[in-house]
């Protein structure tokens, strides 16, 4: 019967094309606004890391005076100093960890082959690649004796391996970044993430760092943070050595503990740990505060899509819910003026149900139709944000989800929408209209 | 077979209550040809309605084969009428973007019936109304009385117990009205119970079984076989004189 409601369905929308297309339009052009907005949304929010993102902690230390404010919800700052996050990083805890910092090097190959260019680097522990699942096209992590001697190693992804080496095996070569040679160690794919939660700083959508060196060459290279450094008293810093001792925050730090056990004994290893610095007088604080937040909680407290974008989505679904009131409106005029013929399946034999059921077959076809309508309309949105919005690039695109969702929601917009006149039309009493046909 | 026991219909409106039927009482057995006449708004086709099921009844008591229809929900009530009751209309109410075959099918889908058994019942009744060539038609390509036999057709595709036929040749020329009553004929001769509301005289005398309905009730209950015709003419007028 259901395929028989879908031939009903399709002579029913050929019988009246006017008002047929009329309808499609209307909830294509809802669905494709709310897909086009509802899209960056959902990458935005989407779990960048989801069979391990209840694994991976942030950690957070407050290391400030008791009273001082922060500027997120709990006070405590997002990042850490440097002295802590070097603690952290080497503390002998059975667990994967690494502080990590954004930096920038010029790159080079001092030769007249490769245009040199600036590019980001992030300087970081070894576990990092495992942790937050960067896979290798060739070579590996550096190993931790590279790091622990501070090895001038690198690992460099796909694109950047594309223009220094023409996308061949480079393990072994070598760079420059400024005036330093690095051996490459290894290749990473292309990492798509569209959220930087790792590190949240200075754009949650930008692009990860190409280029990973060990957090170790830091102090012997006296590099430089091109991430956010904040200060929360008056120190006066004017040496690299004192920038390295300072209380301010401008690292960040992550630990992977995959079982509810890990997360305790972390938990207990950093109350400890800040415990200990109370006692030495680092800062006045009665107890020990510091947070561990998982991927989610992490971009979730960062308010990584922020109240603009609910806004943009709730907006989008209320003009989806205008369309969906005049399909409505043309639903009911079309399904009454075709109360007999309802008339003369009723006298014919069929029950309510089979005709409240046709109805939400003829008004699934209309839903099915607007909504691939829709994600045509959604791709020319999403085209339009990535031409105007270099910020939202990565995230103007609609994956496999979205695709699928915009026909489940149109259907659904539109069964909603058909409720009251199919219920209205298989209300139909049978004896009115068989006289009058 | 069908029982009906002072059954009433009130039509209801804010001021006003129109009793369409009153104390209504019939019994029609198995295999009967009945015509049913009566002045215009007398309540033949609220009667035809009620035995259809199309609508409900106020009051009384209505039994079909041995169901009581007063105790059928809306869809039990769909249920019994798709599997007991074929109706003819007058305006034939074919759906008009449907083939006659398409059209014929609409209540054995209902029923549930395979598409192969389908055919097979499609095909053979179309054959019987003379339209077997005419399958993959619509119906504003045929006359209307080729349109009548396709209701006919439809009525006879489910192989019910009871055809109701409310006025089927009104809207039919005296040639092609001969040929539809012929066609009913045939049919009841095969055994099918047939309840004919019809203005018709000529039509009605042709039926074995004539009942008259004046106001609301039936006004003379007679079986006509072999009976003049005169008879059943003259009570028609004086009822509707009383009226």
């Amino acid at each position: 019967m259901f395929f028989h409601y879908i031939d009903l369905s399709w002579r029913s929308l050929k019988r009246t094309p006017l008002v047929s297309a009329l309808m499609v339009m209307a909830i294509a052009i809802g669905i494709g606004i709310t897909m086009t907005s509802l899209s960056v949304y959902h990458m935005m929010s989407m779990d960048p890391i989801p069979h391990k993102s209840d694994q991976l902690f942030a950690v957070q230390l407050n290391t400030t005076d008791d009273g001082n404010e922060w500027w997120t919800s709990d006070n405590v700052p997002l990042q850490l100093t440097y002295k802590d996050a070097m603690y952290l990083h080497n503390a002998e805890t059975p667990v994967r960890k690494t502080a990590s910092i954004r930096t920038a090097f010029t790159v080079h190959m001092n030769n007249q082959d490769v245009k040199p260019f600036l590019s980001s680097v992030r300087a970081a522990g070894q576990d990092f690649f495992t942790m937050f699942d960067q896979h290798f096209i060739y070579g590996s992590p550096w190993s931790l004796a590279q790091e622990k001697a501070a090895d001038a190693v690198v690992v460099i992804n796909e694109e950047t391996n594309n223009k220094l080496f023409g996308g061949t095996n480079s393990v072994g070569k070598q760079i420059y970044l400024d005036d330093s040679i690095f051996t490459v160690v290894g290749v990473t794919k292309q990492w798509q993430i569209h959220t930087k939660y790792y590190d949240l700083n200075n754009g949650s959508f930008n692009a990860p760092e190409p280029i990973f060196i060990p957090l170790t060459l830091w102090e012997p290279m006296q590099l430089v943070s091109r991430g956010n450094t904040n200060g929360w008293k008056h120190e006066n810093v004017t040496t690299f050595e004192g920038q390295l001792q300072s209380e301010m925050f401008w690292v960040q730090f992550w630990a992977e503990l995959p079982t509810e056990n890990d997360v305790k004994q972390y938990h207990d290893f950093l109350f400890s740990y800040l415990t200990e610095q109370g006692t030495k007088g680092r800062y006045t604080r009665e107890k020990p505060e510091f947070n561990l937040q998982d991927v989610n909680e992490w971009m979730e407290y960062n308010k990584v899509v922020s109240e603009d974008n609910k806004i943009l989505v709730g907006l989008s679904f209320m003009f989806l819910a205008v369309c969906l009131a005049n399909i409505l409106g043309l639903l009911l005029g079309k399904f009454i003026r075709r109360a007999p013929e309802i008339g003369v399946r009723r006298a014919l034999g069929a029950n309510k149900r089979q005709i409240f059921l046709q109805h939400l077959v003829e008004v699934s076809v209309l839903g099915l139709l607007g909504g691939v309508i829709g994600i045509g309309i959604a791709q020319l949105g999403l085209w339009g944000v990535r031409v105007t919005s270099s910020q939202y690039a990565d995230l103007a695109g609609m994956d496999l989800t979205m695709v699928l969702t915009a026909p489940a929601i149109a259907i659904g917009a539109c069964i909603i929408a058909g409720l009251y006149p199919a219920w209205l039309v298989c209300k139909t009493q049978p004896a009115i209209y068989l006289k009058t046909q | 077979m069908l029982s009906m026991k002072n059954i009433s219909k009130v039509y209801q409106t804010e001021k006003v209550q129109t009793h369409a039927l009153r104390d209504f009482n019939l019994e029609v057995k198995e295999g009967e040809f009945i015509a049913v006449t009566g002045p215009s708004g007398s309540g033949k086709t609220t009667f035809l309605n009620i035995a259809g099921m199309l609508e409900p009844f106020s009051g009384g008591e209505f039994m079909l084969d041995n169901v009581n229809v007063g105790s059928l929900s809306d869809n039990e009530r769909a249920d019994l009428r798709n599997q007991k009751i074929g109706f003819i209309f007058q305006g034939f109410n074919l759906i008009p973007d449907l083939s006659l075959y398409e059209n014929i099918e609409v209540p054995l889908r209902y029923r549930g019936i395979k598409a192969a058994e389908r055919k097979l019942r499609i095909e053979e009744c179309l054959e019987k109304v003379g339209l077997a060539s005419r399958a993959k038609h619509l119906p504003q390509q045929l006359s209307g009385g080729q349109q009548q036999r396709v209701a006919i057709a439809r009525a006879l595709a489910g192989k019910p117990r009871f055809l109701l036929a409310d006025e089927p040749t009104g809207n039919l020329d005296s040639l092609m009205a001969r040929q539809v009553m012929e066609l009913l004929e045939n049919i009841n001769s095969e055994g099918s119970t047939i309840i004919m509301v019809t203005h018709d005289q000529e039509l009605a005398r042709r039926a074995p079984r004539n009942i008259q309905v004046v106001d609301g009730q039936l006004a003379d209950f007679t079986l006509y076989q072999n009976k003049s015709s005169d008879s059943v003419a003259e009570r028609v007028q004086q009822s509707m004189a009383e009226v």
